[in-house]
């Protein structure tokens, strides 16, 4: 099953890399965003509780959990063809077991998401971030943790899916929400209590905690910190469920209704 | 051998579209070794049994045994002895040739070191020993799916399922691709299920099958299959249908087929036949033959479409 799994993440590895544009294109595009929308909003937008801290930096975590959301989620578009002409239709046909079709899948995209993400982590020493060995493996491990979640999700919409363009539609009704709301351009504070409920049950605001809390806090002081462990629980929670539903979705082979279904 | 045993198929519905009845109590038997076309309209069931077989889709009902194997018990031992050749390819095409087998070798577990032996046994009959190590995407299509039959045949299956599998090459590359494959059941002693459209590809066949509104019309020898029709059969085109048709009316040992452009007589005696329609209408006959049935006549006759009428019809259930 490791054989398996290994043969379909390598996959989607070769894949990415035999692809150029999308290699610049995916880094370009969050650095652009950052670029533009942190000294944009630096400029003339500061929130009362960020006295201390540059709307640049602020945006550091919220830019890197974008990379790493939209890479995760949208490198399961290539399921929809893939599955109805491509190789996965002879993966779906081989004698592995179903969960293996999944871990293949989603941990071929994390590893994309994660070289993505660690280029951008480059920039953080720049900005005056020193996570040291500890506090970087903790924001990394957050990220992978998280990262495995949004594949899987995103594996379990796009299964169903007939077409791509479907999938950008459903995708960006999720996706956007999901990242204005995770207190990546705007803080969690001084809000009113309906949006504060929504962004603490978004999967996305815990994503970016543990994004963020490791390049300001100390790894000891972390690994103490309530606030760090429930967004750990979170994540890992998140991650099993969908991987989880993902399997059960492949499992479940077409199956035929009775034969007296809906005949009149 | 494969036993397919009373399977019937029906489509869930859903919202938008309401359940529909695919396949209806199919019986079929296939002998190890034996080449197998499974033909019919489209939406006529063809696809939906062969994706039974590839074990993607639960029938209703019924159930298929492999070598006496229960297949919808034991999907992961079926799925060992079969190999599946999609309609579109299923292969990589931004890896090359020799990363999608290796893909291939991974998923049925053949080791590294015995890869690269099987490649070179498989290849001595394809133009691809030069090639392994370009994308797919640089191949011709009859090349690519010389790839993929490469490829399932990595893992020695002791069947080969195919899904119209001639789709998109041209009639050279076609033959080709038939010649291979026949060389292949004999000499592996492998069976092949074939679907196709296309019936100058069931030459070599032991069986041909007619599947149409998910009931299985006719299954037996291409020969037995023709000699069915008789020997001669007469197809006339004229412009005035309807007369000559109730001229033919009064020899009630025929039987006649109306289509769009012409009709098909089958049976009776053929110089009578053809005397009285000369006789009453020769000023409106623009075609007259006589011909000696092919497959496609038994095909026409037994599911009452031209195969352009039936891919007409399916351009029709597309649109609407």
């Amino acid at each position: 099953m490791i054989g398996v799994i290994h043969v379909l993440a390598k996959r989607e590895l070769v894949r990415f890399f035999r692809q150029p544009h999308r290699v610049v294109g995916s880094l370009a595009q969050p650095l652009i965003f950052w670029v533009l929308l942190g000294s944009g909003f630096g400029a003339s937008f500061r929130a009362p509780t960020m006295t201390d801290v540059s709307y640049m930096e602020y945006f550091y975590p919220g830019i890197l959990m974008m990379l790493m959301l939209f890479s995760s989620i949208f490198s399961t578009i290539t399921l929809i063809e893939d599955r109805n002409q491509g190789l996965l239709q002879e993966v779906l046909v081989a004698p592995v077991p179903r969960i293996a079709i999944v871990l293949g899948k989603v941990s071929g995209a994390m590893s994309v998401a994660m070289l993505q993400c660690l280029v951008l982590l480059a920039a953080a020493p720049f900005l005056g971030f020193q996570p040291g060995f500890l506090g970087g493996l903790l924001l990394l491990l957050g990220l992978i943790l998280s990262s495995l979640g949004f594949t899987a999700l995103g594996f379990l919409i796009a299964w169903r899916m007939e077409s791509t363009a479907g999938y950008h539609a459903v995708m960006s009704i999720f996706l956007m929400p999901m990242w204005l709301l995770s207190g990546a351009i705007f803080p969690l504070e001084n809000l009113p209590t309906w949006l504060w409920s929504v962004m603490i049950i978004n999967p996305a605001t815990h994503a970016l905690k543990l994004v963020r809390m490791p390049l300001y806090e100390e790894p000891m002081t972390l690994l103490s910190d309530s606030t760090f462990l429930v967004s750990l629980g979170v994540a890992l929670f998140w991650a099993i469920a969908c991987l989880w539903l993902a399997m059960k979705r492949v499992e479940r082979a077409d199956c035929g209704a009775p034969l007296t279904q809906g005949v009149e | 051998m494969i036993v397919v045993e009373n399977v019937s198929h029906r489509y869930p519905g859903n919202r938008k579209t309401p359940g529909r009845t695919a396949l209806r109590s199919v019986d079929l038997s296939l002998e190890s070794g034996s080449f197998f076309m499974l033909t019919g309209p489209n939406g006529g069931g063809k696809s939906t049994l062969f994706k039974i077989l590839c074990g993607i889709q639960r029938p209703s009902e019924g159930r298929i045994f492999i070598d006496g194997q229960d297949a919808l018990a034991s999907p992961d031992t079926i799925r060992r002895s079969i190999g599946v050749v999609f309609q579109h390819p299923a292969l990589d095409k931004h890896l090359t040739v020799h990363e999608n087998l290796a893909i291939h070798a991974g998923l049925y577990g053949i080791p590294k070191t015995e890869l690269d032996a099987r490649i070179k046994d498989s290849l001595s009959w394809t133009g691809l020993e030069e090639r392994l190590d370009e994308t797919v995407e640089s191949l011709s299509g009859g090349l690519a799916r010389q790839v993929e039959l490469v490829k399932v045949l990595l893992h020695r299956p002791k069947i080969l399922l195919m899904d119209e599998p001639s789709t998109g090459l041209d009639p050279g590359s076609r033959r080709a691709f038939r010649k291979t494959v026949n060389q292949i059941r004999l000499d592996m002693g492998i069976t092949v299920l074939m679907t196709s459209h296309i019936f100058s590809e069931a030459e070599h066949a032991d069986r041909v099958a007619i599947i149409k509104d998910g009931k299985l019309l006719a299954n037996d020898h291409p020969d037995t299959l023709r000699a069915s029709i008789g020997s001669e059969m007469v197809i006339i085109s004229t412009d005035d249908m309807d007369a000559v048709e109730q001229t033919l009316a009064h020899h009630t040992e025929i039987s006649v087929q109306r289509h769009t452009d012409h009709l098909r007589i089958t049976g009776g005696n053929v110089v009578h036949i053809l005397e009285d329609v000369l006789e009453k209408h020769r000023s409106r006959i623009r075609q007259l033959a006589i011909k000696r049935p092919t497959l496609e006549d038994v095909y026409v006759r037994i599911t009452g479409r031209t195969l352009q009428e039936t891919e007409e019809n399916a351009q029709l259930e597309k649109t609407s």
